[in-house]
């Protein structure tokens, strides 16, 4: 029974952390393009 | 449900013009080979991220691992725990990946160069494109085979569908290179993303975490939880995958190039550390899937390929709308792997497999235009092996192979180098050869009536792999130990 809590919890961690670093690699990752460009048109 | 409307091609439309407009407005910013290559370094900790996560999440990916699930319950999402636990250890230390991005070098056979000599590196990179190709070959038709599934499209349209798809994607890769890739990875990413994370709420309400796990109980057991004592894993499954992990995690070419591409070897290792909890989020979530499949689909459904399962269960539950977000999803997901692959393997064959051909140094000019070309060419090799090839059996099983073809001798190779100061040239020809002969040895026993027996039964795939790490290893260590020891002129092969 111990497995089936293993695995819920890895589900439940994956959608998660993957729901949240979703919204933050949008934001920040936009700011590392821009930056990126700059930088070598520079 | 199941029909794919108008709003769903408004939806995949948009994404398409969106990635192309994306993908060529940075071709203006190449000015250099490196810029092609490795966007000139300068690619961030989160862009890093999203680019990582992108390459390393295709169609292919999603059909094997929800295939896994399908077969082996939630203990065939194994190899995602091994492979997130590796990409974390290997980030947090910095084993092998900190000496490499500290070379400064463009790929990995550049580096063995450094101590191995000039045809150990181009020894490493005909190897390493061998593997790489067969590997990608097999992802247009996967592919397409996933859209007929899971939108009924006529099978008929599915050569001149993914031709279209190859094209666009190898116009944005021809011209751009690295910046185009980690452009539209960023919002291939971000498009998969919103597309996975849906359907698994989706699936999660509609199936019911209590059915999921009986329907595991029900078809294979305590096994299905656990590997250790899964009838057909047991500990060899587990120890190969965790050593085909470490290897994919040090010398897969498409992540290393991430590394490369970083603007310091922190960032590089920064982006491994982040990403490492993807590498689970990518096998869990299609087993997830997967294991769906098998709750839902009766077995005339499923029908004899159980590759198709997970895509016939998406065909029956996606409602209108969502089938859009989901289909743009999975055609960012194929069109940043191709793109990646596409530019990785090229970058090889300029770097290392031309090497010896570039006697004096090539302008920046002539560089980008073999560089664009090497690109195109494989795009042209893809659509033909892809759509000639036929596959039979597991699709893990034939990617695993191909991989095999080289991740056992260049770990090898790349671990001496970085660690072993007596690894010389004879190791490193013996960690090859040992690295190709045993998976070879394995595959013909497997077909002659006098060894099936032995070779399936007795040894096993499992087996076979890990004995395929621990020879190449040995081999190393005896062909350097027997080369003997002279002073060497500085910079000649050692």
């Amino acid at each position: 029974m111990s497995e089936h809590w293993f695995w819920w919890t890895l589900t439940a961690a994956c959608v998660g952390w993957y729901s949240t670093v979703t919204v933050y690699v949008a934001i920040r990752g936009a700011t590392d393009i821009r930056r990126m460009l700059r930088r070598l048109s520079g | 449900m199941g029909h794919f409307s108008w709003i769903d091609g408004g939806i995949v439309g948009l994404y398409i013009v969106a990635t192309m407009a994306a993908g060529l407005a940075v071709r203006k910013y190449v000015g250099k080979v490196e810029h092609f290559l490795l966007a000139g370094r300068e690619m961030n900790l989160y862009l890093g991220i999203a680019s990582l996560a992108a390459t390393e999440f295709g169609v292919v990916t999603c059909m094997y691992t929800a295939q896994s699930g399908f077969l082996n319950g939630f203990a065939g999402a194994t190899p995602g725990v091994l492979a997130a636990l590796a990409m974390f250890f290997v980030g947090l230390t910095g084993f092998c990946v900190k000496p490499l991005r500290d070379a400064g070098v463009m790929t990995i056979p550049e580096l063995f160069e450094l101590r191995l000599g000039a045809r150990v590196r181009w020894l490493s990179g005909v190897v390493i494109v061998l593997g790489g190709l067969l590997n990608m070959g097999v992802f247009l038709r996967t592919g397409g085979d996933f859209l007929v599934a899971v939108c009924g499209f006529d099978a008929r349209y599915l050569e001149i569908t993914m031709t279209a798809l190859l094209v666009f994607v190898a116009i944005y890769t021809v011209l751009g290179g690295m910046l185009s890739v980690l452009v539209t990875d960023f919002l291939q990413f971000i498009v998969l993303s919103v597309g996975l994370l849906a359907v698994t709420v989706l699936i999660l309400v509609n199936v019911g975490w209590g059915r999921l796990t009986e329907t595991v109980q029900t078809h294979y057991g305590p096994g299905g939880f656990n590997p250790f004592i899964h009838p057909k894993m047991g500990w060899e499954y587990v120890v190969a995958n965790g050593m085909l992990s470490l290897a994919m995690v040090l010398t897969w070419q498409t992540t290393i190039q991430r590394l490369l591409a970083a603007k310091d070897t922190q960032t590089g290792r920064r982006v491994y550390t982040r990403t490492s909890f993807f590498f689970l989020c990518r096998w869990l979530i299609p087993a997830v899937w997967g294991i769906a499949a098998l709750a839902v689909l009766t077995p005339e459904q499923i029908g004899d390929n159980t590759l198709l399962a997970m895509p016939k269960l998406l065909s029956q539950i996606v409602p209108v709308g969502l089938m859009g977000i989901l289909v743009a999803a999975m055609l960012a997901a194929d069109m940043s792997t191709d793109s990646s692959y596409m530019l990785t393997w090229s970058s090889v064959i300029y770097n290392d497999i031309l090497a010896p051909f570039r006697k004096g140094a090539w302008s920046e000019r002539r560089g980008l235009l073999v560089s664009r070309t090497i690109v195109a060419l494989i795009g042209v090799f893809l659509l033909l092996y892809g759509l000639w090839y036929p596959l039979r059996g597991s699709l893990w099983d034939y990617l695993t192979v191909t991989a095999n073809i080289y991740l056992s001798s260049m770990s090898v190779l790349l671990v001496a180098c970085c660690y072993w100061k007596r690894a010389n040239s004879w190791g490193a020809a013996g960690a090859i050869i040992a690295g190709a002969v045993v998976p070879i040895a394995f595959l013909v026993m497997e077909q002659l009536p006098a060894t099936r027996h032995f070779a399936k039964d007795i040894i096993g795939p499992h087996r076979s792999n890990i004995a395929t790490y621990l020879c190449a290893a040995a081999a190393m260590v005896a062909g350097s130990l027997l080369k003997p020891r002279r002073p060497a002129p500085k910079g000649a092969e050692s």
